[in-house]
């Protein structure tokens, strides 16, 4: 992959419309796009349907692309990762209404079956470790493969409201460490 | 700690939402609400911006996948599609207006096509005589698959079907589409099949660079009886020279 101050050329350069720089940028990292689309919407065509929707909000946004912000790739998987959550969540409505409150007992699904991270010693590492090991698991996996609520207290076979306590309270620790 | 979900949020409740609008957790109607008050709501938008970029070292669990072929070709074609329409008034609008229809039609027809041209440009120059080599590829049981090889010495665009195309009732046409306000100018039919070779006139050569678009209608038997593309675009697809 390219070098992080190319691409963000590149996204100034679509920018100014650059039709060219809209290939190069596409085949610099839609395969990092689309393995977020993937992982989130688990399914191939929903996923390709995911990655076009998202390279033309990308077309669309780069004007509003600030070097300031996060890195350009990170602004990239942002867009990827909401479209997808967003397409997640309008495909399975009623499952996911915090109204409906469904409290799920114990499905007893095993929370095993996810990557670990390979910290590299970053702030957000340090501060998940001052997580209870299961709770920062879950605001991994929330994060990562775009689960919901309900999909959480499923997996880690807790009633919903739990789930959401544990949720909300990790991350006012997460952002009291963050901001130390 | 219960639900306080609906605009009861402030203050640290803030932080909380814009973490929870992050990290996806949210059903959709509530990730609606919070993205329409993050159009004019600062604060909750720099919560959002801090969530993300503390959050994007997550991003590293995301592997990669290689996506279909012609998605490329597919963004291409809304975005570009879009733009000339919206350009208006332009003569070749037809085309596009063609494609825009043939879009909507949602991959049902046989034509559900759009092709990908991908000007492999081996040298440096344009005019020197490595050849360019280009793919209009669909991605549909019965679409058109052609390779199309250009020899910028003889100028000669020689095309080879990889799979079958639309039923025979039509000819195909192949159509370069110069950009700006110029109308689209046909550079022959096709056979049946697909394969054949299109002598590119001398006039014409210099136009194949950069910027250029071509396409491949489905017209009457014989071609387009008027000059200009008339029915429905299966393959569309823009040379590009950048790498």
């Amino acid at each position: 992959m390219s070098s992080e101050s190319e691409i963000a050329a590149l996204i100034q350069r679509l920018a100014l419309r650059d039709r060219a720089a809209l290939a190069q940028l596409y085949n610099t990292v839609s395969p990092k796009l689309f393995g977020v689309c993937m992982r989130i919407l688990r399914d191939r065509s929903d996923a390709e349907d995911a990655l076009q929707e998202v390279f033309v909000k990308i077309w669309q946004r780069a004007d509003r692309f600030s070097l300031a912000g996060t890195s350009p790739v990170g602004w990239m998987v942002a867009i990827a990762r909401n479209h997808s959550i967003d397409k997640l969540r309008s495909r399975k409505p009623l499952g996911d209404s915090l109204d409906a409150a469904r409290e799920i007992a114990d499905t007893g699904r095993d929370p095993e079956a996810h990557t670990v991270l390979k910290s590299e010693g970053r702030r957000v590492d340090r501060c998940m470790g001052e997580l209870e090991a299961d709770r920062a698991d879950a605001v991994r996996n929330a994060y990562v493969e775009g689960l919901s609520y309900q999909e959480l207290a499923e997996r880690y076979s807790v009633p919903l409201n739990t789930m959401r306590t544990w949720l909300r309270r990790s991350l006012l620790k997460l952002r009291e460490c963050l901001d130390r | 700690m219960t639900s306080a979900d609906d605009g009861e949020r402030d203050g640290g409740d803030m932080n909380i939402l814009a973490g929870e609008y992050v990290l996806g957790v949210l059903p959709l109607a509530e990730r609606q609400r919070v993205e329409a008050r993050l159009r004019d709501d600062r604060v909750l938008a720099a919560a959002v911006a801090g969530w993300e970029r503390d959050l994007s070292a997550l991003n590293a669990e995301y592997g990669e996948a290689t996506p279909p072929a012609s998605t490329l070709a597919k963004v291409e074609a809304r975005l570009f599609a879009a733009a000339s329409v919206s350009a208006g008034r332009s003569p070749f609008m037809s085309i596009w207006n063609s494609l825009l229809l043939w879009r909507s039609l949602a991959f049902a027809s046989v034509a559900a096509l759009i092709g990908y041209l991908a000007l492999a440009d081996i040298s440096a120059s344009p005019s020197a005589n490595a050849p360019l080599v280009a793919q209009l590829s669909g991605d549909k049981e019965g679409s058109l698959t052609l390779l199309a090889r250009y020899d910028a010495s003889s100028g000669r665009l020689q095309l080879t079907p990889i799979s079958a195309g639309p039923a025979a009732e039509h000819s195909l046409e192949l159509w370069l589409v110069p950009g700006g306000e110029n109308p689209a100018i046909s550079l022959g039919v096709l056979p049946q099949t697909g394969e054949g070779a299109v002598e590119v006139p001398a006039q014409l050569r210099p136009r194949l660079g950069e910027g250029v678009t071509f396409a491949v209608s489905l017209e009457p038997l014989g071609g387009s009886p008027d000059g200009k593309p008339t029915g429905p675009v299966i393959a569309v697809g823009k040379a590009h020279q950048t790498f």
